[in-house]
């Protein structure tokens, strides 16, 4: 009983990081289809430059944070202004788009290693101090993020569903064409889309690290992988499928430790259920737990 | 025929060229819409009668010619504002397909068809629609996707509707709807019309478009071929031979 508990916990606290760095790629992908291969390192970028202002600096935690938020969303800015604005007007596929992703990826990794340097690292917070709650052990950093990570979910939720931009973005990755031509104003979808992911990117990358409580510098693309079936579990291009499939996949990796799942799946072989769900998803119900067949995704 | 109360030109083509890429389809159109008036611009498969539309908000090219809209004096050049910001200037389309966001909910399509200007607000504008179209305020929760084929064409244009358009860019509105629908959808039509929208539309249903217009053009080879009261050429056998086929 007290395992349940213990790995529910654990699955929810790694699902809603999971649910914030996919909800960025997915948006990502409805609206500009692209797939965010350099997804990962924002989350690597976040982590460190929040390690950098606040333990190096010394400058207050939080503040740490959302400035490495604003940093995320200036450099994806950035990248939307040189490269892929100007990519989409020389009518680059997917595939091409796709490429360009990982390139950038390649590229944010030796910067990352040049500012940052390839020594782990870790917050200035007490990462040994437990609570005790029904025989399950929950570390202080994990609740701390599963309070910051569900209230983060939970604004998402609402700003898509509500706000009107989010609901510009919808309609545009809906229907693009449309969009267009209705007096949707596409530049301001596009740039919000951009920061959102770079915010979400950063964020995600601190819950990670706290999480894990020590982190180097292949923290983001250890876990791309992870990401991106949850964004296929939740189908692709769905924001709130994203945050469902993020929180699932979380569930179902610590889960799949119990000894009920065939004996327990050892911790080191979680990115193996990520992978063996993705599989899974796209053989058996390819348009994922929101979608219906039929659908282009 | 209906409100033909004002000469003014409200919005106009000039010698509009242009086509896709090296395709050149349209080769020299001019059509004039006067404020207040329905306008229908007809002809066969190919004349070039979307490609006008599609001109405007940038989906094909233009080469040469103008397109202005005279507000109250107030001259804009269509051709060189942003596709998106034409709504804000009182300009609304209505494309032949996909013409909706079948995802989103009735009410978010019809929200998102809003545009914030001088000072109009969203609800009063809703609850202005919804009074209008009753079928949609019973549905404004579920999915667009989820409705018919004529709930679909009444949405598109409620949405369209959202903008406070000063003038409607219809493209083949009674396309692929049922025969009893179709007489619905003129009929919707006159009401836009009369409650102060000018309406420029391209229509195939020509007799039935014709009817209803102040004015209608002709249109072949990308041409201008005819022009003439609506009513009266439904009745001129010439057009009548050779562009609407036997009744």
């Amino acid at each position: 009983m007290s395992d349940l508990i213990q790995y529910t916990f654990n699955g929810l606290v790694v699902g809603s990081i999971f649910a914030i760095a996919a909800v960025g790629i997915s948006l990502l992908y409805s609206v500009l289809r692209l797939v965010n291969f350099a997804a990962g390192d924002f989350l690597t970028l976040g982590a460190f430059l929040t390690y950098f202002l606040s333990v190096t600096l010394e400058l207050n935690f939080f503040f740490s944070i959302v400035v490495s938020m604003l940093a995320g969303m200036g450099i994806s800015w950035f990248l939307e202004l040189v490269l892929w604005r100007n990519l989409r007007r020389n009518k680059a596929g997917t595939l091409a788009l796709f490429l360009v992703a990982t390139g950038v990826a390649l590229m944010l990794r030796p910067i990352i290693q040049f500012l940052f340097g390839t020594e782990t690292r870790k917050f200035n917070i007490d990462i040994l101090k437990t609570y005790d709650f029904l025989g399950a052990r929950i570390a202080h950093t994990q609740l701390l993020v599963l309070i910051f990570a569900s209230a983060s979910i939970l604004v998402i939720a609402l700003f898509i569903s509500k706000a009107r931009i989010g609901k510009d973005m919808r309609a545009y990755a809906n229907n693009p064409g449309l969009a267009a031509v209705s007096g949707i104003n596409v530049d301001r979808v596009v740039l919000a889309t951009w920061l959102i992911s770079g915010a979400l990117g950063s964020l995600a990358g601190v819950f990670q690290g706290l999480v894990q409580g020590q982190f180097n510098n292949s923290m983001g693309e250890s876990l791309l992988l992870s990401f991106f079936a949850a964004v296929v579990l939740g189908t692709i291009g769905d924001a709130y499928g994203a945050l469902v499939g993020g929180l699932l996949l979380g569930l179902f990796m610590e889960l799949s430790q119990l000894s009920f799942f065939f004996g327990g799946v050892p911790s080191n072989y979680k990115p193996v259920v990520a992978f063996a769900t993705l599989v899974l998803v796209l053989l058996f119900k390819p348009e994922g737990i929101f979608g219906y067949r039929g659908r282009k995704v | 025929m209906i409100n033909s109360n004002s000469d003014q030109v409200l919005f106009s083509v000039n010698d509009l060229q242009g086509g896709y890429g090296d395709i050149q389809i349209l080769n020299g159109v001019t059509i004039k819409v006067p404020d207040q008036s329905i306008v229908t611009i007809v002809g066969p498969n190919g004349a070039g009668k979307s490609t006008i539309l599609k001109a405007i908000y940038k989906i094909a090219d233009v080469t040469s010619g103008s397109v202005t809209l005279n507000k109250n004096g107030v001259i804009t050049n269509v051709l060189a504002t942003k596709p998106h910001n034409l709504s804000s200037i009182g300009v609304g389309y209505v494309p032949q397909i996909e013409n909706i966001f079948p995802a989103l909910s009735i009410e978010e399509n019809l929200e998102v068809g809003f545009v914030n200007f001088e000072n109009n607000n969203l609800e009063t504008i809703k609850d202005d629609i919804y009074q209008r179209y009753p079928d949609l305020k019973i549905k404004a929760k579920d999915r667009a996707g989820t409705l018919s084929g004529g709930q679909r064409q009444m949405l598109a244009m409620a949405r369209a509707l959202m903008s406070s358009p000063r003038i409607l860019l219809l493209d083949e509105p009674s396309a692929g709807l049922a025969p009893a629908l179709v007489d619905q959808l003129f009929e919707e039509l006159v009401k836009i019309n009369k409650s102060g929208v000018t309406i420029l539309m391209v229509e195939q249903n020509a007799r039935r478009a014709l009817a209803i217009s102040d004015y209608g053009y002709v249109l072949d080879m990308g041409k201008n071929r005819h022009e003439g009261a609506g009513a009266s050429m439904v009745d001129d056998p010439e057009i009548v031979g050779i562009y609407l086929g036997k009744k």
